[in-house]
């Protein structure tokens, strides 16, 4: 159940992407504001087409420019996510979700507002409910359609960062019920990266990088479109203890981790995100430093860009992490491939919503 | 106090708002969610009859529907009797020079249901004919009532143009408002007075019911 | 959504309530004879027909309003039965182009009388000598009278003032009223001098008890012949209200209200 797409048009908007996504991934469109990818969501979901277009969903073709095929949108199985949540005001939250299924089944609602961990509010109007609420119905309406697609558009923007992380998180550990491929469009990129498998970079209409998201995060083409800022790599670990002064210890790749507050039970596999910019390089294992984290590994390569930093990639048991530091300091530290080296990480930098709980069947 | 006009004008303002009622739905909703190039043209066209002298308006319209016109003609072949003077030819002017109190409101009703809104219930797999009974009309169903109390009161308070197509035939076109104009005529001061605060009375009623139903436009959706 | 259908359910109901009550067209034939009579005629033949329902227990339908207007909507398909005018010169017009059933018959003679407001400044005399006099003092603020273009007694009522010399010194505050029984109204209103009227509508109690009256001489003008004919498609009950107005009962009620009967000069 694979959704394909192809879109090229000149004016006036200029675009041209063409990307795939699997059943039960998730792909990232991903870009500054106005390149394109909320259009490019639209296309799929049928409220405009470019003029050279092609989309097929499990081989059924929904467009084809070419072979003038165009299905209507209400003719399209999919479900989507809008910016704004676009609930009917009209109706409650369980008669929301029952309005996007052929027959109508208040039994499945429930089920479905449960899952997405919406309890007690079903019969509440959109007006009484939070933005955070609205957005769980809203992903409930979704996937009430039982859809080839899902399509999320820039879903978590409109809250507040607590609500946005924990529902990030939510939608991370729905994905064992999703079994249709996902396209989430987000302008951020560490959101992109805690949640896809997949990304496309979009820049101006064009795709800039396209791949899985490891690899399109080392791209530097992608890391310039989005800014040197967003670079960071994901670290996999699993929670051992709750330690009494509020710190949980977590078995990461190279010995212990000490991280707020995560209040995950032991035995939980989380993937941490660890930005190129908060991790500090030590040839020897520091003394009396307050940071807690400080990680082992091997350096695997410099890479120095056109401005006053230089991005060291380091491998830690298998895993790798990327640190930036200044020109100078990669000159006096003389940093050779196969080198030792300590990464130290501050605890309170990888904090809640670096940290996101790992899809089932992620093997380190 | 003539009941027989009182219940011609209800009669007449009822039928109406029946005819207007499947208009202003329609038209309203293509003029809120269309764009085309005639648009501005059309929705001057729509507004026309407010702006026209209801004495234009009457003339015209008697020129159109009159017995020397071509409907005015077939109307008298298919029915025996002139479509002018009769209840029926009211009907038919009403329902023309109503068309900005039915079209305006109904239009604002359906604006006011957001793009996004739309866009989901088409997502959710709705067509637009389900769309519209499911999603659009609960919404704009205020602006929509608005639309017909308008018209309703509208047509119970006409005049220039009643008495220029239906003459004040009693029975059959002699309405309120008219009637009030004959008693005034006949020297009958206290039938006009009692007529006059009926029509207010009602025309009050109507004006609260209006003021009601377009704030629950807001509410609707907040 | 049930709760709105349910709202939507009840105004579905009052409205297929309110279509099923009223039939679009009522039965014409069940319909009393409908008669267009000339504004002057208010008074009188409102009696007439009352007296006329008394003994047949035929109800009618009457319509008052300018001759020259009504001529105008019989042309156009209006469905008078009966056109009481104030005048001849329209009924021959219409019989001329086919509308009606015979010339018809000749059935008053009308007057006309200038009319003042109670308390107003102007006496009504009949040789009108008090209104040339405030005339040419300028204290006439309007004068009303029936518009001539389509009203008999307007046209009379200029005659009048031409041949009595008034007519281009009045014309800067004259007011034409529609009929003659807007005429009335603008007379007796307070925000006129006065007017030119129908003696009939001056003898009436509810426009006697507004102002005072007098008749104006005959010889000032072309005698109101008013004249009523059986139009196209006259019915039975028509017909016996045209033959009604002719007894001398009915004769007798037109008299009382100024008007004189052919026949009798």
């Amino acid at each position: 159940m694979a959704l394909e797409v192809r879109l090229r048009a000149r004016g006036p908007i200029p675009l041209d992407v063409a990307f795939r996504a699997e059943a039960g991934e998730v792909l990232a469109l991903v870009g500054p504001s106005g390149a394109g990818k909320t259009t490019v969501l639209r296309s799929i979901a049928g409220f405009w087409h470019p003029e050279a277009a092609w989309i097929a969903v499990n081989g059924t073709t929904w467009l084809d420019t070419e072979a003038r095929v165009n299905r209507p949108a209400h003719r399209r199985r999919l479900g989507v996510v809008f910016q704004a949540y676009a609930l009917f005001p009209h109706m409650s939250a369980v008669h929301n979700v029952m309005a996007a299924m052929e027959c109508a089944d208040a039994a499945e609602a429930r089920r479905l507002l449960h899952l997405v961990n919406l309890h007690g509010l079903e019969t509440r109007r959109p007006a009484q409910l939070s933005g955070g609420q609205q957005q769980r119905v809203a992903l409930a309406r979704a996937l009430a359609r039982r859809p080839q697609a899902l399509l999320l558009d820039e879903p978590f923007s409109a809250v507040d960062r607590a609500t946005r992380e924990r529902l990030q998180e939510e939608v991370s550990a729905l994905r064992a019920h999703l079994d249709m491929p996902v396209v989430l469009v987000t302008h951020d990129m560490a959101e992109a990266q805690l949640l896809a498998d997949r990304m496309v970079v979009i820049v101006a209409g064009h795709m800039v990088a396209e791949g899985p998201t490891a690899a399109v995060m080392a791209d530097p083409a992608a890391l310039r479109a989005m800014g040197i800022r967003e670079l960071a790599a994901m670290l996999p670990a699993t929670i051992a203890e709750q330690d009494a002064d509020g710190l949980t210890r977590l078995d990461g790749p190279a010995g212990p981790l000490f991280l707020p507050g995560l209040s995950d039970p032991p035995g939980t596999r989380v993937r941490m995100r660890i930005p190129a910019q908060d991790v500090i390089l030590s040839r020897q294992r520091p003394e009396g430093l307050s940071a807690q984290n400080i990680v082992p590994g091997r350096v695997l390569r410099s890479v120095s860009g056109t401005g006053p930093g230089v991005l060291v990639h380091i491998d830690v048991a298998g895993h790798e992490i990327v640190a930036r530091i200044t020109r100078r300091a990669a000159l006096q530290m003389d940093l050779r491939p196969g080198d030792l080296v300590h990464a130290i990480l501050k605890s309170m930098s990888v904090a809640r919503g670096q940290v996101i709980r790992a899809p089932d069947g992620d093997d380190d | 106090m003539d009941w027989t006009a009182l219940w011609l004008s209800l009669r007449l303002a009822g039928w109406t708002v029946v005819f207007l009622l499947p208009v202003a739905v329609i038209a309203g909703r293509a003029l809120a969610y269309r764009r085309f190039p005639a648009k501005g043209l059309v929705e001057a066209l729509v507004m026309l009859p407010l702006v026209l002298p209801p004495t234009v308006f009457g003339f015209y319209l008697l020129v159109a529907f009159g017995g020397n016109s071509p409907v005015g003609d077939l109307w008298q072949r298919l029915f025996g009797h002139q479509l002018v003077f009769s209840f029926e030819g009211l009907v038919m002017a009403s329902v023309i020079f109503n068309l900005p109190f039915a079209i305006q409101p109904a239009q604002r009703g359906f604006e006011a249901v957001p793009v996004e809104v739309r866009e989901a219930a088409a997502t959710c797999g709705m067509s637009p004919a389900r769309s519209l009974w499911r999603v659009e009309l609960p919404l704009a169903w205020p602006g929509v009532m608005t639309a017909m109390v308008l018209t309703f009161a509208h047509t119970l308070g006409e005049f220039g143009i009643v008495l220029m197509v239906g003459g004040s035939i009693p029975g059959e076109t002699r309405t309120i408002a008219i009637a009030i104009y004959d008693r005034v005529q006949a020297f009958d001061m206290q039938g006009a007075a009692t007529m006059s605060a009926v029509l207010v009375g009602i025309s009050l009623v109507t004006i609260a019911l209006t003021y009601w139903l377009s704030a629950r436009v807001g509410r609707r959706l907040s | 959504m049930p709760s709105f259908l349910s709202r939507r359910g009840v105004g579905a109901a009052l409205a297929a309530g309110l279509v099923a009550l009223c039939p679009l067209r009522l039965s014409a034939d069940s319909e009393a004879p409908l008669i267009a009579a000339a504004s002057d005629l208010q008074f009188a033949v409102t009696e007439v027909a009352e007296a006329f329902t008394a003994e047949t227990g035929q109800a009618v339908r009457l319509s008052f309003g300018s001759t020259g207007n009504f001529a105008r909507q019989i042309r156009e398909g209006a469905p008078f039965e009966v056109f009481m005018a104030a005048d001849e010169a329209f009924i021959a017009d219409l019989h001329a182009d086919g509308f009606t059933e015979g010339a018809g018959d000749l059935y008053a003679l009308g007057r006309i009388a200038i009319v003042t407001p109670e308390g107003a400044a102007l006496t009504p005399d009949a040789n009108l000598d008090a209104l040339e006099a405030m005339l040419a003092a300028g204290e006439i603020t309007r004068f009303a009278i029936a518009n001539p273009e389509h009203a008999p007694y307007g046209m009379r009522a200029r005659e009048a003032l031409i041949s009595r010399g008034l007519w281009d010194d009045l014309q800067p505050v004259m007011v034409l009223g529609e009929n003659v029984s807007q005429a009335a109204q603008f007379a007796l209103s307070g925000n006129a001098a006065g007017g030119i009227i129908a003696y009939s509508l001056a003898l009436a109690p509810e426009v006697a008890a507004r102002g005072t009256h007098a008749l104006i001489p005959e010889d000032w003008h072309e005698p109101l012949r008013q004249r009523m004919v059986l139009l196209n498609g006259a019915g039975p009950g028509a017909e016996a209200f045209y033959a009604y107005i002719q007894t001398p009962e009915a004769r007798a009620i037109m008299a009382r209200h100024g008007f004189s009967l052919p026949g009798d000069e």
